[in-house]
C-alpha cells in the first residue's frame, strides 16, 4: 500500500515537474518555430518556386529548376571563390592572435590598456569601422597609400578599385576584424595551461620553441577550433563590409560576396525564389564545412584532461 | 507555492511579450483611420508629416504613416506585401505597375476620383501615362524628376569663357573643346586638378547613347540592342572623354573622391542637376559658387536627352477604405499647399517641381523670377526635358519598363575597365551582350 502510494507520489511529483519544464521550455520553442524553422522551411519551399516578393508563390512552382540554374551561374561560382579567398583572413587573423596573446601573457605595465585597445574592433559597429577603412584604403588620401608614397615615392595601389586589390584590402579588413577576440580567446586559453608543464619541460632542457609547439600551441588547440569554426561559419555570410566599402559589389563583381549577391538578387532583382535557393545551398555548404571541422578535430584538437 | 506563483507569473510575461509584438494595433476609436507608407530624406518627412496633419485636420481621420528613407523602402514593402499587410496608400513606381496590378495590389483610382469629383487635368498627362494600363490609371504621381545638366559660372568666369547657350546646346565637339580648356593643372603641382566635367556612369552615359539614336534595348524591352554601330560610337565618344581628351578625372582619381564631391568642391566645371538637388546647390553652405543649368551635349540627332524619373501614389486594392484612401493619394499628389512646400515656393528650398501644370507655369515662376525662391536662370531647362522641346527630350530609364534591373547593372559594374583603356568599346560590348540578354530574359522569365 505504501509502495504503491509512495511510487504514485514520485510519478505526480516527476509529472509536475515535467509540466513546469515544458512551461519553461514552450516559450524558446515557440520563438524556435516562429523565427528559425519556419523562415528555414518557408525558405525551402519559396526556393523551389519563382517567387518575386509580389506574385503568389505558391502558384509559381518550378520545382529544381533553380538549383539547376544555381550550378551553371557563373556569378555564383565567382562570388563563392570570392567568399572562399577572404576566409584567409581566419589563419592570419589566428596565427597575429596567439603572436599578440603570448606577448600579452605577462606582466607589462598598461597591459590593461593594450588589451581594451585590441577588443575594441570587435565591439564597435561594423558598419562604422567599415566606412573607416574605406578611408584607410583611399586611393589619394588613404593612410596606406599616403605611407606608400612617404616611403617609396610611388603611389599605391587603387585598393578598393582594382580587381585583385580589392581582396587584398578585404583579408586584411578581416584579419583586423577578428583580431580582438582571438587574442582574448588565445589569452584565456593561455592563462589556463598549469606553470608545471612548462617547468617539467624546461627541466628537461626544452628551448623555447619546443615549449610553444609541444605544449602551448596544442593546449590552445580548443581555442584554435572555435575561432576556426566560428570564423569559416561568420566568413560564409560576410555581407556588411562588403556593402559599405565596395557598395557594387567592386569592379567585374570582383569583391561580391555569396550574401552579397544573395540580397542584389532577392531585393534588387525581386528574385526571391532564386535567393532563396542560394541561401540553402549556402546553409548546406556551411553545414558541410563544419561537419568536416568536427569530424576532424580528434586528429588535432588537444585538452588538458 | 510561491515558486509555483512566481514560474506561472514569469512564463505567462514571457508568452504575453511574444504575443503582443505581433498583435500591435492603433487607430483612435471613433475617427476613420488611412495608413500611407513613403520613403524621404529628413527634410521630406518633416514635410510629409505636416501635410498628414492637414489631411487629418481637413478629414477629420487619422493618417497612420510610416517613412523611411529610399534604400530601405523596397525590402519593407515586399516584406508587407508577404505578409498581406500593405499599407492603404504607398509608393509604386512606373516600371512596378504592371506587376502591382496584376498581382492586385494597385487599385485602379479613376472611378473614385471621378465619385469624389477630383481632377487629373492639372497633373503632367504624360506622367500620368506611366501609371496607366489600358487607358486604366493606377496611380498619381508624387513628382516628376528630370536629371539636367549643370555648369559651374565662376569657372567659366575665371576663364573668360561664355556661358553655354540653354537654347542651343553644345555639340559633343564643341563641348570637348570647351572641356579642354577648363582641365588644368590649378596649384603647379604637377597634377591635374580641375576638369572639364564629372562622369558618373550609370547616371550620365544614356545621355550619349540616346543622343546618338542609340538604345540599350529593343522597342518591345526583350533583347539587348547595344551592339549597334551607333551605341558603341557613343560608349566611344562617352569613354574618349576620360581616354583620349583627359577632360574628366581617371577611374583612379574617381576612386578617392567621387565626381560629386568634386563638383562641389568647385573642380568640374560641368556637372548634373537633379531637380532635388536645387536647394542643395542653392545652398552657399553646400556649393558657394554661382551656377546655372544647360543642356547635355548632344551626339549624331542633335537633340539633347537626358533621363526623368517618377514616383507615385497608389492606392492598396484591398484597403477597406477606397474614397479616404484615394483622397489621401490625390492630396499628396495634388494638394497646392504641398505642391507649394516642396517645390519651395513657401520654404524657399526646392526638392521638387510642382505637379499641378498651372502652378509650375504660375506661382512657381513667378516666386523665382521675384527672387523668393532662389532657383537658377535657367529654370526652362528642367521643363524642356520634361515636355520635350525642339532640341531637347526627356525619356525614362529602360529598366524601368524591364521587371528588374539587373541586366543594367551588368553594364555598369565594369565600364570603368573600358574607361581606364584595359578593355576596347568592342570587347566590352562583345562581352556584355549575352550576360545582359541572358539576365534579362531571366528577368521576363520570373514574371511569366
Amino acid at each position: 500500500m505504501s509502495k504503491r502510494n509512495e511510487k504514485y507520489k514520485m510519478s505526480t511529483a516527476a509529472r509536475k515537474e515535467n509540466r513546469y519544464g515544458l512551461a519553461f521550455v514552450t516559450p524558446p520553442f515557440i520563438g524556435f518555430c516562429l523565427f528559425m524553422a519556419f523562415p528555414i522551411v518557408f525558405a525551402f519551399i519559396a526556393s523551389l518556386t519563382k517567387w518575386n516578393g509580389m506574385n503568389n508563390m505558391l502558384d509559381n512552382f518550378v520545382g529544381l529548376r533553380n538549383y539547376i540554374k544555381l550550378f551553371t551561374d557563373e556569378k555564383f561560382w565567382k562570388v563563392l571563390l570570392n567568399t572562399i579567398i577572404y576566409m584567409i583572413g581566419i589563419p592570419c587573423g589566428m596565427i597575429l592572435g596567439v603572436v599578440i596573446a603570448l606577448g600579452m601573457n605577462r606582466k607589462i605595465r598598461g597591459i590593461k590598456v593594450l588589451r581594451t585597445m585590441y577588443y575594441i574592433p570587435v565591439i564597435s559597429s561594423l558598419v562604422a569601422v567599415s566606412i573607416l577603412w574605406a578611408w584607410v584604403f583611399n586611393y589619394d588620401y588613404g593612410l596606406f597609400n599616403s605611407i606608400i608614397k612617404a616611403v617609396s615615392g610611388v603611389h599605391g595601389p587603387n585598393w578598393l578599385g582594382d580587381e585583385f586589390w580589392v581582396k587584398v584590402s578585404m583579408i586584411i579588413f578581416m584579419t583586423w576584424k577578428g583580431l580582438g577576440t582571438a587574442i582574448i580567446l588565445y589569452l584565456s586559453g593561455l592563462q589556463s595551461i598549469p606553470r608545471d608543464y612548462y617547468e617539467a619541460a624546461k627541466i628537461d632542457g626544452a628551448s623555447g620553441w619546443t615549449l610553444f609547439k609541444h605544449i602551448t600551441w596544442p593546449l590552445v588547440s580548443p581555442v584554435t577550433f572555435y575561432l576556426l569554426i566560428t570564423g569559416i561559419i561568420g566568413g560564409f555570410q560576410v555581407f556588411v563590409e562588403i556593402v559599405v566599402m565596395v557598395p557594387n559589389g567592386g569592379l567585374n563583381y570582383s569583391a561580391a560576396t555569396v550574401v552579397f549577391y544573395l540580397y542584389e538578387k532577392a531585393f534588387t532583382n525581386n528574385q526571391m525564389g532564386y535567393a532563396s535557393a542560394m541561401a540553402f545551398v549556402l546553409a548546406i555548404i556551411i553545414f558541410i564545412v563544419t561537419a568536416i571541422n568536427f569530424v576532424g578535430q580528434n586528429k588535432w584538437v588537444k585538452t588538458i584532461d | 507555492m510561491k515558486k509555483k506563483v512566481i514560474s506561472a507569473i514569469l512564463v505567462a510575461a514571457m508568452m504575453t511579450g511574444c504575443l503582443t509584438a505581433c498583435g500591435a494595433d492603433g487607430g483612435a476609436k471613433g475617427k476613420q483611420t488611412v495608413s500611407i507608407f513613403v520613403f524621404g530624406n529628413d527634410q521630406e518627412q518633416a514635410i510629409y508629416t505636416d501635410m498628414f496633419k492637414a489631411f487629418e485636420e481637413a478629414n477629420n481621420c487619422t493618417v497612420e504613416a510610416q517613412m523611411c528613407i529610399k534604400d530601405d523602402y523596397n525590402t519593407t514593402l515586399t516584406g508587407m506585401m508577404t505578409a498581406k499587410d500593405l499599407p492603404d496608400v504607398f509608393y509604386m513606381g512606373p516600371e512596378a505597375v504592371s506587376q502591382y496590378v496584376a498581382n492586385g495590389y494597385a487599385m485602379e483610382i479613376t472611378p473614385v476620383l471621378d465619385e469624389l469629383g477630383l481632377s487629373t487635368d492639372d497633373l503632367p498627362q504624360d506622367i500620368l501615362a506611366s501609371y496607366s494600363i489600358d487607358g486604366k490609371l493606377y496611380g498619381l504621381p508624387h513628382d516628376a524628376s528630370v536629371f539636367a545638366y549643370a555648369y559651374n559660372k565662376d569657372l567659366f568666369d575665371a576663364e573668360g569663357i561664355p556661358y553655354p547657350d540653354p537654347n542651343k546646346p553644345y555639340t559633343y565637339e564643341e563641348f570637348v573643346e570647351i572641356c579642354q580648356k577648363f582641365t588644368k593643372d590649378t596649384d603647379g603641382d604637377g597634377e591635374i586638378d580641375q576638369w572639364g566635367m564629372g562622369a558618373a556612369n550609370p547616371f550620365m552615359f544614356y545621355q550619349y547613347v540616346w543622343s546618338n539614336g542609340a538604345s540599350f534595348l529593343s522597342d518591345d524591352y526583350k533583347t539587348v540592342t547595344i551592339d549597334t554601330p551607333e551605341f558603341k560610337d557613343a560608349l566611344q565618344k562617352y569613354v574618349d572623354l576620360t581616354l583620349k581628351y583627359g577632360v574628366t578625372p581617371t577611374v583612379e582619381q574617381d576612386a578617392s573622391l567621387g565626381v560629386y564631391q568634386r563638383w562641389l568642391a568647385g573642380q568640374e566645371a560641368f556637372y548634373a542637376c537633379g531637380t532635388w538637388d536645387v536647394a542643395a546647390f542653392m545652398d552657399k553652405e553646400v556649393f558657394p559658387y554661382e551656377w546655372d543649368l544647360c543642356g547635355y551635349p548632344t551626339l549624331s540627332t542633335g537633340i539633347s536627352t537626358t533621363w526623368c524619373g517618377t514616383v507615385g501614389y497608389a492606392v492598396n486594392a484591398s484597403t477597406k477604405n477606397k474614397d479616404l484612401a484615394t483622397k489621401l493619394a490625390y492630396f499628396m499628389s495634388a494638394d497646392p499647399d504641398g505642391n507649394r512646400t516642396l517645390s519651395g515656393i513657401t520654404t524657399g528650398a526646392s526638392i521638387q517641381l510642382p505637379n499641378l501644370i498651372s502652378m509650375a507655369n504660375g506661382e512657381f515662376k513667378d516666386a523665382i523670377a521675384d527672387g523668393s525662391l532662389p532657383f537658377p536662370n535657367n529654370t526652362e531647362v528642367f521643363f524642356n526635358y520634361l515636355n520635350g522641346s525642339d532640341g531637347y527630350a526627356g525619356k525614362f530609364m529602360e529598366s524601368t519598363y524591364t521587371p528588374n534591373g539587373e541586366w543594367i547593372d551588368i553594364f555598369f559594374n565594369s565600364l570603368d575597365t573600358v574607361k581606364n583603356g584595359s578593355v576596347t568599346v568592342d570587347d566590352y560590348i562583345a562581352q556584355m551582350q549575352p550576360q545582359m540578354q541572358e539576365a534579362l530574359d531571366n528577368a521576363w522569365e520570373s514574371v511569366q
